[in-house]
């Protein structure tokens, strides 16, 4: 039903059991009680747990105006609260203890400092994390000023913490360590921005972990230097199921050998942007159990990578992969994974150039396949497509992206995927609105969602994220993009230069073949 | 008494009106505090609600018939959408009436501890005072002004506030 009961459920918790047990008495009371009579419409006489409740379906926002209410509404309100954010600007060290003395019952915490902003330092957060000792979750954003020694500190005030999660803080390795000593139910860690690690001068003389770390499932690593020193906490990690690592300078093979040595039980493992070759994906293959593997923009990984992988990890559910045009994966990668792993039911190929041969295996044997997502790939034409509309039973979500296809390939889609509901074409020159007009017509229950190709060379490579993960590959689109437009943030535009650094040697030619053959893709279809 | 025939049993409720309902003991079963009366062997033939008035006493015999008619979530991981979604125009629909009996439907359901029909009425409040001023929040919701913050409480309650995200 409509209602979400876990927050019922957690206004009510407290009483539920008592209630249960004297539900009887009161029950009876309440029948025979005449005094009590309900005067209708006043709030007031409802109980403290009822109000609370209406209090979880509102805003921060809109609880704090209910705050101003009246003077139990205020109380009810603050006593109520187990999620709070607050602007961690230094001055807020002064407001912690009355905050905390209203928020008593706080159990989520997130403190985040605008960039221009002095953060609160090591006593702010120390004092905060003695009035908030149950604290089970807790987010650092931007609070530079806090050190390896206000970590320290802090973590030895925060025995329940679960789950940690920290952005452009000034603490390091040794913070880190402190958390990781004491914070021992600890089972979720998101680092980002570090500059603490980074400075590290030797990284070989400091390591993060490996204590503790038993309960530890979750590590998401993002943006960091000396990302590598995270390898003893990772590999003491025996119970770890997720891992994420974006971005992060260095090489990775030999700490994923490092870390699959001991820890084998990963079920999702994201690696993006990396120094990474089929090594680490050899590595990686010791997780039996992988279901979720996200390979994006490792230029390093080939057919070869993917194969082990896909023939030792059976149980794959999803697969990402980002070729970034290198090549290295393609057809014969695909024709092992389909054929290892047909469980599959969610496939990201992104400038991965993979052909009919391919796309036949992969419809021949993962019938389970539901969602595909086919971007910036030169090879899928209507043939593909049409291979596609005719394997692929059970797909229901299909997503054409920057890939040489026209009307032809809309009309094979018209006729075939029996159980297709969602179709989006984005940035294909050849599909027309009335190419997709006609597949909307012939099936009614069809979504199908059009892109249009006009705005193709400003839009560039704005279009960042569709369908939660779906990045746009083609470096067609940031060379145009680069060109006419100077507005884009700095990351954007180091990360424009990082990438042409790193495919320059290799396939720079072939990338600007390609892009010459995308304004004329249009004569592939004719 | 035996719960295992209660697909034909009968119960009644009587308001505190003296207005009586007959209902099937399946229905009374969605209240928490009658079942475990009926479990403990502690309801008579007639379960008198003293402090329910019948207006209050039908809404709330129209939202326990209709939800234990509907397929129960945990009976059944993959029950059909639209019972789900039969169930959600319901629960909307049977939301629309005044403040006033929305908050005696509360006070009711607390006391009856059906926890789902606590959940939809706090939701209907939450929706409803939602974007507003505190002072249209006193009227909507008839808040007795005695209770109200001095100009210091509201002043200090406003600087703490400020440091909270919205």
């Amino acid at each position: 039903m409509g209602q979400s009961p876990s927050t019922t459920a957690a206004a009510t918790t407290t009483t539920t059991n008592r209630r249960r047990d004297t539900a009887v008495k009161e029950l009876r009371s309440f029948l025979t009680d005449d005094d009590d009579v309900i005067t209708t419409g006043d709030i007031s006489i409802l109980p403290d747990a009822c109000l609370a409740s209406v209090f979880q379906f509102l805003t921060s926002g809109d609880r704090k105006t209910c705050s101003l209410v009246s003077k139990r509404w205020l109380e009810i309100e603050g006593q109520s609260r187990h999620r709070l954010s607050l602007n961690a600007q230094s001055d807020l060290t002064a407001a912690v203890t009355s905050l905390f003395v209203r928020f008593d019952s706080v159990t989520k915490l997130s403190l985040k400092c605008d960039r221009r902003s002095v953060s609160i330092n090591d006593d702010g957060l120390v004092l905060i994390s003695e009035h908030c000792r149950n604290l089970t979750r807790l987010k650092l954003r931007a609070c530079r000023e806090i050190t390896d020694l206000g970590m320290v500190r802090v973590s030895e005030n925060l025995k329940y913490l679960k789950r940690f999660s920290c952005g452009s803080c000034g603490f390091g390795v040794k913070g880190m360590n402190g958390l990781i000593e004491n914070c021992g139910l600890l089972e979720e860690l998101s680092v980002k921005r570090l500059r603490g690690i980074s400075n590290v001068v030797d990284v070989s003389a400091e390591s993060v972990g490996p204590g503790g770390g038993m309960c530890l499932k979750f590590v998401c690593l993002k943006d960091l230097y000396n990302a590598q020193c995270f390898g003893d906490l990772l590999a003491g990690s025996k119970n770890l199921r997720t891992l994420k690592v974006f971005r992060c300078s260095g090489d990775w093979d030999k700490v994923l050998e490092m870390v699959t040595e001991s820890v084998t039980g990963l079920v999702e493992v994201h690696l993006e942007r990396l120094q990474l070759s089929d090594v680490g994906l050899v590595a990686v293959s010791k997780c039996r159990s992988l279901e979720v593997l996200h390979i994006l923009k490792t230029p390093d990984c080939s057919n070869l990578g993917l194969l082990s992988v896909a023939e030792n990890c059976r149980g794959l559910r999803k697969v990402h992969i980002d070729g970034w045009k290198t090549n290295r994966i393609n057809d014969e990668g695909l024709v092992g994974l389909s054929k290892y792993c047909v469980n599959i039911q969610e496939l990201v190929l992104i400038g991965v150039n993979c052909t009919r041969v391919g796309l036949e295996v992969l419809g021949a044997h993962c019938v389970k396949l539901e969602r595909l997502a086919l971007c910036g790939s030169e090879t899928v034409g209507d043939a593909e497509i049409s291979c596609i509309a005719e394997k692929c039973i059970a797909l229901k979500k299909l997503c054409i992206k920057s890939c040489p296809v026209s009307d032809h390939g809309m009309e094979a889609l018209a006729v075939g995927c029996p159980n297709l509901v969602k179709v989006k074409v984005k940035k294909c020159r050849g599909v027309t609105s009335e190419g997709l007009g006609s597949l909307r017509a012939s099936r009614e229950a069809l979504t199908v969602n059009l892109d249009s190709t006009e705005v193709e060379s400003q839009d560039a490579a704005s279009e960042g994220v569709q369908d939660g993960a779906i990045e746009t590959p083609t470096v067609t689109n940031h060379i145009e993009g680069a060109s006419n437009s100077a507005s884009r943030s700095t990351s954007r535009s180091t990360s424009f230069k990082a990438r042409l650094g790193l495919i320059a040697g290799r396939s720079l030619v072939c990338t600007f073949r390609k892009w010459s053959s995308f304004g004329g893709s249009s004569s592939r279809s004719q | 008494m035996s719960t295992s025939s209660s697909s034909s049993k009968k119960i009644v409720l009587k308001s505190a009106d003296n207005e009586t309902f007959e209902i099937d003991e399946i229905v009374a079963l969605e209240s928490q505090a009658i079942k475990n009366m009926i479990e403990d062997e502690c309801a008579d033939n007639v379960i008198p609600l003293g402090n329910i008035d019948s207006k209050t006493l039908s809404k709330i015999i129209e939202y326990c018939k209709k939800h234990a008619e509907s397929p129960k979530k945990d009976d059944n991981a993959d029950i059909d959408e639209k019972a789900v979604e039969d169930l959600k125009s319901f629960d909307a629909e049977f939301a629309k009436v005044d403040m006033p009996l929305i908050q005696d439907i509360l006070m009711a359901a607390n006391f009856l501890n059906i926890d789902n029909l606590i959940g939809l009425m706090c939701r209907t409040i939450a929706d409803r005072i939602k974007g507003k001023t505190p002072e249209e929040i006193r009227k909507i919701l008839n808040i007795n002004k005695n209770d109200l913050l001095s100009p210091e409480q509201e002043a200090k309650a406003r600087e703490e506030n400020s440091w909270a995200f919205d």
